[in-house]
């Protein structure tokens, strides 16, 4: 059973048509990359999936069931979540506290609970920052937990921000672009990363990148979109033998 | 030097004693300060935590006070029964300001929407005399807190003390929680928040509706203290004065907002105190400002951080 189905989804900016026609889906357990020059429609596939762009038409299902109409929220709620190309993290909040507002749908302590801080809410409170904690050091980077996420080095935000987008256990993660700025053997940690949550936690993996030996590496399926359109689909070494992508992408 | 966080409670144990050193002027103005603090925590809510340019604070400030001016004197409530009412009407408020905020209005566009929402306030205050007593002022009668009369300052004082103690206690829980951090990832990053399953909305709501609570409570204690709300109480100066105590204090900061509204209440009135002083007021107080600008860009909170950790780990964010 697909985890995602996109449906001939189309974006469009007044005349401009950024994603166009556009229909894939996403499996359990599967990486999939996107790939294809700047301003292919990537990105805004991947906020359409995420709710961020509406869809001029077609439609966008989710374990069965439509959810091109809700609201970004709604999406993350019901087990969508992303990492964003930049700026995703919010820097003035520590690293812990960055992951625990991507446990804020599992934080339930009512209004008046807080207020009189009951033991109820402290509980729930203390909980959420044990399992943070817990993910924070399954990644390794336990240690950076009460420093602020701005002063953080450019991988260590990257990790943290997918511990956040992972912290609610999504059965599909969109990351856009986790490759870009990182020095080669945090390249590999992140890949390896990635393959053990997919392999071992059966995830569904959506991936934007431009990192192309990282892409072949890790996706099971690539998609090359150019101007808005598929203009090629198939696993890896398909699409690097493919004229087309090589036409589009590399300029050849 | 490791310290606990219940040294808090030596700030409130302390003031305590201050209706035994200062004379009814001097409590005057320390219940004056009291009123800014509620002032400075409820702005602090939506520009420093929400990361808002809505300086809609001037009319929960207003709003708040007018009703318990009006329950007082039109329904004859005593005074103490009126304050949690003015804070509703002050949250009431807060949901009518956040309106354009919630249609994607930001940014200076949000802050000149929020300034008219002010001075729409100031010109019903004065279009409607039957109830406010329009530009002639509204006189409020003497407090009462269960048929006790607040006839001195010092009585004043005790009570406002409560107020403003529990007030910040809620705030600062409110604010340690998910619900701080929520407000916090909106500031950082809109699109993140929602991306983290955040009802940016409803929180956009919930906190100029918190801001509206806590500064028209402030409000309420304004019009027990002074006695006489008159329209120009509520006037541009006001959101000058709202902005200044955040920004002295430190943005998104709550012992910012207790800093500022000392620092920014008291420094007018102790220039007066001295004789030789007086005249140059406005200057002195300008130049302070200025310096406190210039010399620490994080407000005053961020020389507290500097001095001890405690103040940094759980209010102190830049």
């Amino acid at each position: 059973m697909a985890l995602l189905t996109v449906t001939n989804a189309t974006v469009q900016f007044g005349g401009l048509i950024a994603v166009n026609q556009v229909s894939f889906g996403a499996e359990p357990g599967k990486v999939r990359a996107l790939i294809g020059p700047n301003g292919a429609g990537k990105t805004t596939l991947f906020k359409a999936i995420a709710g961020e762009e509406q869809l001029a038409s077609g439609t966008i299902h989710f374990q069965d069931q439509a959810i091109h109409t809700l609201t970004p929220h709604e999406i993350s709620a019901r087990g969508i979540r992303r990492t964003f190309q930049t700026g995703g993290l919010f820097g003035e909040l520590t690293a812990l506290e960055n992951v625990l507002t991507g446990l804020h749908t599992q934080i339930p302590s009512s209004f008046g609970g807080l207020l009189a801080n009951t033991r109820s809410a402290k509980a729930v409170e203390k909980a959420a920052t044990k399992k943070a904690l817990k993910l924070l050091d399954l990644m390794g980077i336990a240690h950076v937990a009460e420093q602020w996420a701005r002063d953080l080095s450019g991988g260590q935000k990257r990790m943290v921000e997918i511990v956040r987008a992972l912290a609610t256990d999504p059965p599909l993660l969109l990351l856009d672009e986790p490759a870009v700025g990182l020095a080669p053997p945090v390249r590999l940690e992140l890949m390896n990363i990635i393959r053990r949550l997919v392999d071992e936690e059966n995830i569904g993996v959506i991936l934007i990148e431009h990192a192309i030996e990282f892409v072949m590496t890790v996706s099971d399926t690539i998609m090359v979109l150019n101007n808005g359109e598929v203009i090629a689909e198939g696993a890896p070494e398909e699409i690097r033998q493919n004229k087309d992508v090589l036409e589009a992408y590399l300029g050849r | 030097m490791k310290l606990n966080r219940s040294i808090f409670w030596i700030f409130p144990l302390l003031v305590l004693a201050l209706p035994l050193v200062l004379n009814q002027y001097l409590q005057y103005v320390v219940n004056l300060i009291l009123v800014y603090i509620l002032v400075g925590v409820g702005f602090n809510i939506v520009v420093g935590n929400l990361g808002q340019l809505a300086f809609s604070n001037v009319a929960f400030f207003g709003i708040g006070a007018y009703a318990s001016g009006i329950l007082t004197t039109q329904l004859g409530m005593p005074w103490w029964l009126t304050v949690i009412p003015a804070g509703l009407c002050g949250a009431l408020a807060g949901c009518a300001a956040s309106i354009p905020a919630l249609r994607g209005v930001r940014l200076f566009y949000l802050a000149i929407m929020t300034l008219a929402f002010g001075e729409l306030m100031r010109w019903l205050y004065i279009r409607t005399p039957g109830l406010t007593g329009g530009s002639m002022g509204l006189t409020v009668p003497e407090p009462a807190v269960f048929g006790w009369m607040l006839t001195t300052e010092y009585h004043k004082f005790y009570v406002f003390l409560f107020i403003v103690v529990v007030v910040v206690i809620a705030t600062s829980r409110l604010l340690e929680s998910r619900i701080g951090r929520a407000f916090l990832a909106i500031k950082n990053d809109e699109n993140a928040a929602a991306a983290m399953g955040i009802p940016t909305g409803q929180y956009f709501l919930l906190a100029f509706a918190l801001s509206g609570f806590v500064v028209g409570i402030g409000g309420s204690m304004y019009a027990a203290l002074v006695g006489h709300l008159s329209p120009e109480d509520f006037d541009l100066i006001q959101v000058i004065l709202h902005f200044a105590i955040i920004m002295v204090g430190g943005l998104g900061s709550l012992i910012g907002s207790i800093l500022g509204s000392i620092l920014i209440t008291a420094t007018p009135e102790v220039i007066r105190h001295f004789e030789w002083l007086v005249g140059s007021e406005e200057w002195i107080f300008g130049v302070s400002i200025i310096v406190v600008i210039l010399f620490l860009p994080r407000g005053l909170s961020s020389l507290l951080a500097k001095v001890n950790s405690i103040f940094k780990d759980r209010y102190y964010r830049n």
